[in-house]
């Protein structure tokens, strides 16, 4: 099927979407003769493969393709469509130009394969024989790894509206598990999957998306979240949903740790369909009893301080560049820009000079944003600078320009604003005999970059102190915390953390005005309650720190060591009996905990101990 | 009876070629397109523009399973509402293969309050000149094709909507067929192609 035919059709791609329905409405009354019939391309031949393995998995019922391609009746009926969608490479949708790394799951179309659907269109779109169709793919029905060991469903359903722009809806899911797990997958169903483009999972271990819920448990609004995290997240893996997704078991040890009380925030991308949509959308777990053993990482680059993008600037550039600290293999890329990206790009100069393309997307459409991950483990040695550059269009000629005419755009949140980042997900290689982690140096590193480019860095400062504070550099951690505290006063997590640094320092005194700032700012705060508490047993307040130790107890029921501390402050508050209850509460909780077990022996010891 | 309901038919007939026929000569000189005919949901011939003598008639060509066209049913239906009686204003589903019920449930689904025909034979979809779901043609008062192509600019390219439409042609072209205006130019639409239909 190598004709010279074939050629002349690969000519037209491209052309514009009046040229291609002129073309497309015109049908098989083309410039070319008909093929000779043993020439002829057929759908049982040469169509079904490509529609089979490329376009199936979402053109088939209950999936995102609002129409099935799973038969020539199918196919027939829609030829000239994706003739069309095809020649313009808007379907299948796959952004990434071919480049030597590969990703796995490819769904790029060949020019071959695209000028034979032309060819078959052009020529009548004929069946062929019945011996040359290839047995249709085979699909899983429901939860594609099995029944879920848990299934989590959103508490309200959001009604999307018929008409509009494109909409960004958060449900938080309360997870229900007692005890940390290991996940080796989570499914994500986003509900109607014809009207979500895409999903993504945030691992929210502070629960600190509920205080952006309006009401509690309605889910919220919001294109882009900031879910606050502990600065050094071990579990660091790429929870994404697109269309097709066909979910998969985490890697060997790459196993991912749900603790209790953690939420899990399903951040996704709605379009209108028309009519009112209910989107009701739940996740599946699937737990495993591995406990990870691989830690991989998210590094991200980003460059959103240089975006002041004039009106009407076709071509502006911005860039970030980050040298590797330790060896890594980079395991999957996931680059994000707005509606004014163009043209995305990130590539990696290794230490001896050569370069390899991690990604390039010369036509960026932030509908079909996806993770991609690589086909094989992309080894990056120490010294390895990865560098994006990223160009947007601000030109009215930018199709998805959301300003008509187009206006001043900056960094910001809304679709409407622009972003410039690029996350990749690295495995560190750890060699035995290392002294340190080296996830810790890289995020150490990723902070002061950061820093470096934005000196104001809110989040860098507070990272690169819990990083310093992790490897006993306590004053140089202490200053950052204090930095981070000087960009935001009000917040309670940077608060919280300078004070338990300061706690940790033995400097007292110092550390209870931030704590006490941390609470004014989230009176629910757990950690500033017990800090705080801490801090006033530490300076004989007992009578003060029962009441925070009560506190923190009101916030989390099950907390052996604020149950054990409150036991510790009774007693030293001579409230003995009450003491003994608490005690026993820990025990309850964590049979093995030491200081519960300890006193209470002590409590027992002395009778006299109880009789007041 | 019989006999009575006989003329009424020839009756229907006749005026249905003489409203018709300007446009679909233009379109298809030797096409014998006078035999072509929309239909009702109940089956029975359906012609647009018999009851519409001196008013402007505006057929917007839909699909059940286009997600172009349905995602355009709320601006349909307020561009419905909006000019009321002062056109007559029909949705077209150029399918070969939807029951009237798959239509019915349509129109409820996305709230459609329109009066809809079925052309399986593509004789309105000739006649508009139309190519893709969603597309409209407005004729004018003397019933003549007036402006036929995308309802607005919300769509430039497969996959490319903006985040509003700039222009809106469709709304435009009535205003223009009421006052006597001129229309604004042929567009061609975004969407999904009628020929597949067939």
């Amino acid at each position: 099927m190598t004709s010279s035919g074939r050629t002349i059709v690969a000519c037209l791609l491209g052309f514009s979407s009046a040229t291609a329905a002129a073309y497309a409405s015109h049908g098989g009354a083309t410039v070319r003769p008909p093929m000779p019939a043993a020439q002829q391309a057929t759908f049982n031949r040469d169509i079904a493969p490509i529609l089979f393995r490329y376009c199936a998995l979402c053109h088939r019922p209950g999936e995102a393709g609002p129409f099935p391609l799973l038969t020539y009746a199918d196919a027939k009926a829609r030829a000239r469509q994706i003739a069309a969608l095809t020649s313009k490479r808007f379907m299948p949708p796959w952004l990434p130009v071919p480049q030597e790394l590969r990703f796995a799951d490819e769904l790029r179309l060949s020019d071959e394969q695209i000028a034979l659907i032309q060819e078959w269109v052009e020529q009548g779109a004929v069946e062929g024989a019945p011996a040359d169709l290839p047995r249709a793919p085979q699909f899983v029905p429901g939860w594609q790894l099995g029944r879920p060991d848990e299934i989590i469903e959103a508490e309200k359903p959001y009604t999307l509206p018929a008409s509009g722009s494109d909409m960004y809806w958060n449900f938080i899911f309360r997870t229900p598990v007692d005890r940390t797990h290991w996940l080796k997958a989570i499914e994500i169903r986003p509900g109607d999957k014809r009207v979500v483009h895409h999903a993504n999972i945030l691992v929210d271990r502070n629960q600190s998306a509920r205080r952006l819920e309006a009401e509690p448990r309605a889910g919220f609004p919001g294109m882009e979240l900031k879910i606050e995290s502990e600065a050094f997240d071990p579990d660091s893996h790429f929870l994404f949903w697109k269309p097709g997704t066909v979910p998969k078991p985490e890697p060997e040890g790459m196993s991912l740790r749900l603790d209790k009380d953690t939420d899990l925030v399903l951040n996704i991308h709605l379009q209108p369909s028309g009519k009112p949509e209910k989107i009701l959308p739940n996740l599946g777990l699937y737990f495993t009893d591995q406990p990870a053993t691989h830690f991989p990482l998210l590094l991200q680059l980003e460059s959103d301080k240089q975006l002041d993008i004039p009106p009407g600037e076709k071509r502006f550039l911005v860039t970030d560049e980050f040298t590797l600290p330790v060896d890594v293999d980079l395991l999957a890329i996931y680059p994000h820009a707005h509606y004014l990206g163009k043209d995305l790009q990130a590539l990696a100069t290794l230490p001896d000079g050569s370069a390899k393309t991690l990604i390039h997307i010369p036509q960026w459409n932030l509908n079909w944003q996806a993770v991609y991950r690589y086909a094989d483990p992309v080894p990056l040695p120490k010294g390895t600078t990865i560098s994006m550059r990223y160009i947007y269009d601000n030109s009215s000629e930018n199709l998805a320009n959301p300003n008509d005419p187009p206006r001043r755009v900056v960094a910001g949140n809304r679709s409407s604003d622009e972003m410039a980042h690029l996350w990749l997900q690295v495995l560190p290689h750890v060699s035995s005999n290392a002294d340190f982690d080296p996830r810790m140096l890289l995020q150490e590193t990723m902070a002061r970059h950061n820093l470096e480019k934005n000196p104001a860095d809110f989040a860098a400062h507070y990272n690169l102190a819990a990083m310093l504070q992790a490897r006993g550099a306590q004053s140089e951690a202490i200053q950052n915390f204090e930095l981070a505290v000087r960009l935001r006063p009000q917040d309670a997590t940077a608060n919280n953390a300078l004070g338990a640094s300061l706690l940790a320092a033995g400097r007292i005194g110092e550390a209870i005005p931030y704590l006490n700032a941390a609470l004014r700012a989230q009176p629910d705060n757990f950690d500033a309650h017990y800090n705080l508490a801490s801090a006033l047993a530490s300076q004989d307040k007992f009578l003060e720190a029962i009441e925070h130790y009560r506190a923190a107890i009101r916030l989390h029921p099950d907390d052996a060591n604020a149950e054990a501390n409150l036991g510790s402050a009774l007693a030293e508050a001579g409230k003995l009996s009450e003491a003994k209850l608490h005690f026993q509460r820990a025990l309850r909780i964590d049979p093995n905990h030491k200081l519960a077990r300890e006193n209470l022996e002590q409590i027992n010891r002395d009778p006299k101990n109880l009789q007041q | 009876m019989r006999r009575r309901s006989l003329t009424l038919r020839q009756l229907l007939s006749f005026l249905l070629s003489i409203v018709a026929a300007a446009p679909l000569l233009l379109a298809l000189p030797s096409s014998p397109a006078a035999q072509k005919t929309a239909l009702h949901l109940d089956g029975t011939p359906a012609d647009p523009f018999l009851a519409a003598l001196g008013k402007p008639v505006v057929l917007i060509f839909v699909r059940t399973d286009c997600p172009i066209s349905n995602r355009y049913a709320p601006l349909i239906q307020r561009i419905g509402s909006k000019y009321g009686a002062k056109v007559a204003l029909w949705l077209v589903y150029p399918s070969r293969t939807s029951t009237a019920e798959k239509i019915r449930r349509h129109e409820r689904d996305y709230g459609y309050k329109l009066s809809a025909v079925l052309d399986p034979q593509h004789a309105l979809v000739t006649q508009a000149q139309v190519q893709v779901t969603p597309e409209a043609a407005v004729f004018d008062a003397n019933h003549h094709l007036f402006y036929h192509g995308r309802i607005d600019d919300l769509y430039q390219d497969f996959g490319h909507a903006r985040l509003a439409a700039t222009t809106h042609e469709l709304d435009d072209a009535i205003r223009a067929a009421l006052s006597g205006k001129t229309p604004p130019p042929n567009t061609p639409g975004v969407g999904c192609f009628i020929a597949d239909a067939e």
